[in-house]
């Protein structure tokens, strides 16, 4: 029996995921979110391997790239009679079956071992599928890739996927269903033993399991998953080009899964919903934008390996007790806050400066920060975000040891209250 | 009546140096059988070689007279012999609980299975429950493995190694690092599991070991020197010069 609190929470999302595209009229904003939906299930089979499997992939897009040129294949096939009718609607599920069967080829030999082994043939079978883009053109198009045409003939309720707004909801649908399917994995035998396998893969063979197996299993079924967002992605944009196989497409979800974070459940959907968000519309506002995504990672790694799943899951046992503590460690959180944001203020300034004059070729050189034109051939704006950086560095010296103690003694405080 | 185990001819080399030189034994069914010896005799590669981790270099070894020599150690470990570990050897980022439910997913048919929930399975919930009972661990298991006191983590390792229901059950200095209280607690708990189930003790507490075995076999430099009852190892005298009287461990 479903807990009805999780069941609530479910039918909370499934109606706001119905009603989201009829509050927001911008396509931009829409094809925004087909991409985070595409993410989520992305993020999710790429933490079945990272999260709960402890394998660290390089180059798990191979799986949703190639179940990518699959779909955009077997689609342009049905165009032209070569292949025989499936609805759109099912298509994904053609990308899913690819992606399995590339899982289980090659995660056969490369989950033999686990570790850097693991990491480092990942990269290599990255590298290798990489270099066929190039080489197999009748199946990746060389450098232009595969176009495709979703819009095959009308299917059940006049849907023909032609309006990207039902594209949304096809995405949509396919995230809850594979996000549900792959938390129920987590609670099976093999789930608990994927977890088993990455804590201590010795004491898992003596207590009867193959460890080669269970990591083989894991890699197969995570590339199902990868395979169903890669089949998502060809239907959303019409076209699937070389890079989706690539390390680029490899480490931006390496990257959004640890943001969010491994630990947790949701930790992938927050990450992968926080990235695509940012990439969206921060690309557009900073040409620095990767600089900033790297220096989100580089801080998490080093101060939040939980990610941001592990910084809000650290507060649930002071809430599940006493919720009033919570507003306790507010100051002490808010004046963190403050000083990082001077801090950051006066960083960006500076990033956005020296992006500014190594990049503009034009003679004019202002630069419009924060809604004020600043003089880049001027002393002064490069003073003072230097003060404000160093200010806000200062400030943060001060006040993050202050959220340590604030934190610990609410938590001393939470555990006090349950053991009386 | 077939022994639990037999070694037949056992060798063990580690490249030029010989580490076990030929053993020969025969594990009772249903016994405790203790093995000491001074640090390096063996005993530990003697456990390796019998559940699989290291491969022998020679000679044969049985268990319920089939032949497993050379086998993984998931295959032996399905065959019904489990062991502990001398170094705690748990999953740590798991709850005590979800140790002790893994260590029985194999044995109870739960294998590979994706299409099936873990949860509110009957026969899993009750022998779970069953083990922490036994190994004392019922209060501690919603606790994170990694977060146990040490002699938990002991006992958690006991729990996992006994969970399978395997017949034969290898413990690896089960009560190392343990104050005197903990180990009284430890001994009652393996007579208590030993009631069913043939074992095997590498154990450097002589306490423990003359108050558990039925019989001690003596192990130095990769042979055995002498097999046989608590009374009679007291009383031999090779193993009186050899281990005990010159050098007991403390």
């Amino acid at each position: 029996m479903p807990d009805p609190r999780k069941l609530g929470i479910g039918a909370l999302i499934v109606a706001l995921l119905i009603v989201l595209p009829m509050m927001i009229s911008s396509s931009f904003a829409l094809s925004v979110m087909n991409q985070i939906g595409i993410a989520i299930i992305f993020a999710l089979a790429f933490n079945m391997l990272l999260g709960q499997g402890g394998m660290l992939s390089f180059g798990h897009a191979v799986y949703f790239g190639l179940a990518g040129f699959v779909t955009a294949h077997v689609i342009n096939g049905m165009h032209v009679d070569a292949f025989p009718y499936i609805p759109v609607t099912l298509i994904p599920l053609v990308g899913g079956i690819a992606g399995l069967f590339f899982g289980i080829v090659v995660g056969f030999v490369s989950t033999r071992r686990a570790g850097t082994a693991f990491a480092m043939i990942s990269l290599g079978f990255a590298e290798l599928v990489t270099g066929l883009t190039l080489i197999i053109v009748f199946f990746f198009g060389g450098e232009e890739g595969v176009q495709t045409d979703r819009w095959v003939r009308e299917e059940w309720f006049g849907i023909t996927y032609g309006p990207d707004i039902q594209v949304y909801y096809l995405i949509a649908a396919w995230c809850v269903i594979a996000a549900i399917l792959m938390y129920a994995l987590t609670r099976t035998p093999f789930g608990r033993m994927s977890n088993a396998v990455r804590d201590n893969p010795e004491r898992t063979q003596f207590i009867g399991y193959n460890t080669h197996r269970l990591r083989w299993l894991a890699f197969a079924l995570s590339s199902f998953f990868a395979g169903l967002a890669g089949a998502l992605h060809a239907i959303n944009v019409e076209h699937v080009g070389f890079e989706t196989v690539g390390l680029g497409q490899s480490a931006v979800i390496l990257i959004m899964v640890y943001i969010g974070g491994t630990g947790h459940f949701a930790g992938p959907i927050l990450g992968a919903i926080l990235i695509t968000l940012l990439n969206a519309y921060l690309s557009d506002v900073s040409p620095a934008w990767y600089l900033y995504l790297g220096l989100i990672f580089v801080l998490i790694v080093m101060f939040a390996p939980g990610g941001l799943a592990g910084l809000i899951m650290m507060h649930e046992p002071i809430r599940r007790t006493a919720p009033y503590l919570l507003w306790q460690m507010a100051p002490a959180y808010g004046a963190a806050l403050g000083t990082s944001l001077v801090g950051l203020a006066g960083a960006i300034g500076l990033i956005e400066m020296i992006y500014f004059r190594s990049t503009t070729v034009s003679l004019d050189s202002a630069l419009v920060l924060y809604g004020i034109e600043l003089d880049t051939g001027d002393i002064w704006p490069w003073l003072i975000c230097a003060a404000l950086g160093a200010a806000g560095g200062y400030g943060c010296k001060m006040t993050y040891p202050r959220v340590a103690e604030a934190y610990s003694a609410a938590m001393h405080e939470a555990r006090a209250l349950v053991t009386t | 009546m077939t022994p639990a185990i037999e070694f037949r001819g056992v060798q063990k080399n580690f490249g030029p140096t010989e580490v076990i030189r030929g053993i020969d034994l025969v594990i009772q069914p249903g016994e405790i059988h203790a093995m000491i010896g001074p640090n390096g005799a063996g005993k530990s590669t003697l456990f390796n070689l019998v559940t699989g981790r290291y491969h022998v270099s020679a000679g044969h070894i049985a268990l319920n007279g089939e032949d497993i020599t050379n086998r993984a150690p998931h295959d032996i470990s399905r065959k019904g012999l489990s062991r502990s570990f001398q170094v705690t050897n748990i999953f740590h980022r798991m709850s005590v609980y979800e140790n002790v439910r893994c260590a029985m997913l194999w044995n109870l048919g739960y294998r590979y299975k994706f299409w099936q929930s873990v949860r509110n399975k009957r026969d899993l919930t009750e022998r779970t429950d069953e083990v922490l009972a036994q190994t004392g661990l019922s209060s501690r298991s919603t606790v994170l493995a990694g977060l146990l006191s040490y002699s938990d983590q002991r006992a958690l390792e006991i729990a996992i190694t006994i969970a399978g229901g395997a017949n034969v059950v290898l413990l690896d200095e089960p009560t190392s690092g343990m104050s005197s209280a903990e180990t009284e607690q430890a001994v009652t708990l393996i007579r208590d599991i030993s009631a069913t189930r043939t074992m095997v003790i590498v154990e450097h507490d002589m306490g423990v070991v003359f108050d558990l075995a039925d019989r001690i076999s003596v192990l130095v430099y990769g042979k055995i020197i002498a097999t046989g009852t608590p009374a009679q190892i007291r009383a031999n005298t090779k193993v009186q010069e050899a281990y005990l009287g010159t050098d007991a461990e403390p």
